[in-house]
C-alpha cells in the first residue's frame, strides 16, 4: 500500500506541475470572497478589527487546507464514461483522489505558510505569539478532521453521480447553505443564536469554523471536547456512506455499462 | 451598425432555437436562480443582524445594490460568459482562423456568438429585488433620477464589456487556463457591496484602476436620487476609455496571433 502511494503521489505531483498556473490563479481567486467578507465585518464593528483580520486570514488558510473538488471531477468522469478506467484499476479510486488532495494541499501549505510569516511582520493582528502548544496540537487535529469530513462529503456526492445526473447542482446548494453554517460568512458567534446552535450539530462547522475557533481561543475546555466528538462522528458517518454508496454504485454502473 | 444589429438578431434566434431543445431544464434553472438570490439576501440579512448600516448605506439601499448586481451578473452570464471558453478552444485548436475570415468584426463575433437565455431569469429577479428595495425604502425615483440611472447603468455595461474583453483577450497567450472568467468573478464580487465600505487605497483602486465603483454603486445612488453630475460624467469618460483600451488590446493580440 505504501509503495502504491509513493507512485500515486509522484504521478499527481507531476500532473499538478502541468497545471501550476491554473492552480495559483484559482487559489488567489478563492481568497477574494473571504477578504471582502472581512472588510464588511471590519466596517460593521471597527473595534474588533484585529480579531476579524485574524479570523479571516485563518479562514483563508483553513479553506485551502480543507477544500474539496472531487465531486466536480467525478461528475464529469462518470458522465463521459472515463470513470470506468479508474474502476478497473487494482485499487480503490479513492486512493487516487486522496493522493491528489495530499499533493495539492502540501503545495498550498508551502505557499501559504511563508506568505503568512511575511504578512505577520507588517500586520500585528496576524502574529501567533499568544497561541500555546496544546492549542496548536488541537488545531492541527481539527484541521485534519475538517479536511477528512469535507473530502468524504464531496466524494459521497461524487458517488451519487451514479444515480443523479446533475449532482454538482445539488452539491452546490449544500455548499451555499454551508457558507452560513460553517463560519465563512461570519464567525459563528455573530450569527443569530438559533442558527449558531444548529451549526453545532451539522457537519459544516467542522469543515471550516471549528479549527479557527480553537486557534483564536473562542472555544475552550468542554466545548472543544464536544466539537471533536461531533467531528469524529460525522467523519465516521460519511466514511460509512462512501463505503455503502461505492458498493451499490458499482453494481449500478455495471448494469448501465453492460 | 445596422448590419451588426441584424447579425446579433440572427445569433439570438439560433441560440434560442438551440435552447428550446432543453426546455425541461427550465424548472431546475429557475429554482437554482431563486436559490441563488435567496442566499444573497440572507447574507445581507446576516450582516444587518449586527448593524443597521454598511458604509453609510441602509438595509434597503444595500438590497437595491444587490438587485443591480444580480441584473448585471445575469447579463454577463447571458451574453459574455458562454463565449469565454469557446474562444480559448478556438485559439487552442486553430479554428479561430475561420472567425477571422468572416465578414464581421472578430471582436464582436467572439463576444456575442453564444447566448444562454435562461440566465435572463436572474435579470428579472434582480429587477424584482430593485423594485422591492424601493418600496421598502418608500422612495419613488423622479424622472431625472431614472434618466441618471439609465445613463450610469449604460456606462456600467460598457465598462463590464471592456474589462471582460481585456481579460478574454489574454487567452491568446494564456491558453493553459480553462476558464479565465474566474478572474473576472473575483473582481466582480467586489461590486456586491457599496464602494464606501472599502477603505483608503483600496477604495481608490476600485474607483479608478478597476472601476468597480461605477458598476453598481453609481447606478444605485442615481436611482436613490443621490446622483451627482460630475460622477456620471466621469463614469461615461471611464467607460469610453476602457472600451478604447480593450479595442486596442484586441487589435494588438490579433497582430501577434500566429494560428495553431
Amino acid at each position: 500500500m505504501f509503495r502504491k502511494y509513493v507512485v500515486l503521489l509522484r504521478m499527481k505531483y507531476v500532473e499538478m506541475f502541468a497545471y501550476r498556473l491554473a492552480t495559483i490563479v484559482w487559489m488567489t481567486g478563492a481568497m477574494v470572497q473571504p477578504l471582502i467578507t472581512m472588510m464588511v465585518w471590519m466596517n460593521i464593528d471597527p473595534h474588533q478589527e484585529n480579531a476579524f483580520i485574524f479570523y479571516f486570514a485563518a479562514l483563508i488558510f483553513v479553506e485551502r487546507m480543507t477544500s474539496a473538488w472531487d465531486v466536480w471531477e467525478m461528475e464529469r468522469e462518470i458522465r463521459e464514461g472515463t470513470y470506468s478506467y479508474q474502476i478497473v484499476r487494482p485499487f480503490h479510486p479513492i486512493h487516487l483522489a486522496i493522493a491528489e488532495n495530499i499533493v495539492y494541499k502540501a503545495l498550498f501549505f508551502v505557499i501559504l505558510v511563508p506568505v503568512w510569516s511575511i504578512l505577520a511582520i507588517f500586520v500585528p493582528a496576524m502574529r501567533l505569539g499568544q497561541i500555546n502548544g496544546t492549542q496548536w496540537l488541537l488545531f492541527f487535529c481539527a484541521l485534519l478532521l475538517g479536511a477528512v469530513i469535507r473530502f468524504l462529503f464531496s466524494y459521497m456526492f461524487g458517488l451519487l453521480g451514479f444515480w443523479i445526473t446533475k449532482v454538482t447542482a445539488v452539491y452546490g446548494m449544500f455548499e451555499a447553505v454551508s457558507l452560513f453554517l460553517s463560519g465563512r460568512i461570519a464567525p459563528l458567534s455573530l450569527l443569530p443564536p438559533s442558527v449558531k446552535t444548529l451549526s453545532l450539530y451539522l457537519p459544516f462547522r467542522y469543515m471550516v469554523g471549528f479549527p479557527i475557533e480553537i486557534l483564536n481561543g473562542d472555544i475552550r475546555g468542554l466545548d472543544i471536547v464536544f466539537g471533536f466528538g461531533w467531528a469524529v462522528a460525522w467523519s465516521l458517518i460519511f466514511m460509512l456512506a462512501v463505503m455503502l454508496l461505492w458498493k451499490a454504485g458499482l453494481r449500478k454502473n455495471q448494469a448501465v455499462g453492460g | 451598425m445596422r448590419r451588426y444589429w441584424r447579425v446579433f438578431r440572427e445569433f439570438f434566434r439560433t441560440c434560442l432555437v438551440e435552447e428550446l431543445e432543453y426546455r425541461s431544464e427550465f424548472m431546475g434553472n429557475l429554482l437554482s436562480s431563486l436559490f441563488g438570490i435567496g442566499m444573497a439576501i440572507l447574507t445581507i440579512k446576516v450582516f444587518f443582524y449586527q448593524t443597521d448600516h454598511l458604509g453609510g448605506w441602509g438595509y434597503a439601499d444595500v438590497l437595491l445594490l444587490l438587485g443591480i448586481f444580480n441584473v448585471l451578473q445575469g447579463l454577463i452570464d447571458f451574453a459574455l460568459r458562454p463565449n469565454m471558453s469557446r474562444l480559448l478552444q478556438h485559439i487552442r485548436t486553430g479554428t479561430f482562423d475561420h472567425i477571422l475570415t468572416k465578414p464581421v468584426d472578430s471582436m464582436f463575433y467572439v463576444s456575442f456568438r453564444h447566448l444562454v437565455f435562461w440566465r435572463l431569469i436572474d435579470v428579472l429577479l434582480g429587477i424584482g429585488l430593485m423594485i422591492y428595495a424601493l418600496i421598502e425604502k418608500h422612495y419613488m425615483p423622479s424622472v431625472l433620477d431614472a434618466a441618471m440611472f439609465i445613463v450610469s447603468i449604460g456606462a456600467a455595461l460598457v465598462l463590464i464589456y471592456a474589462l471582460w474583453m481585456m481579460l478574454m483577450t489574454t487567452s491568446f497567450w494564456v491558453i493553459r487556463i480553462d476558464d479565465l472568467s474566474f478572474v473576472f468573478n473575483s473582481f466582480f464580487e467586489t461590486t456586491r457591496f457599496p464602494i464606501s465600505m472599502y477603505r483608503s487605497w483600496l477604495r481608490i483602486v476600485l474607483t479608478y484602476v478597476l472601476p468597480a465603483a461605477f458598476i453598481t454603486s453609481t447606478p444605485a445612488l442615481s436611482l436613490l436620487g443621490k446622483w451627482n453630475g460630475m460622477t456620471t460624467i466621469v463614469s461615461i469618460i471611464l467607460a469610453g476609455l476602457f472600451l478604447w483600451l480593450s479595442r486596442r488590446f484586441w487589435r494588438y493580440a490579433l497582430r501577434s496571433y500566429t494560428s495553431a
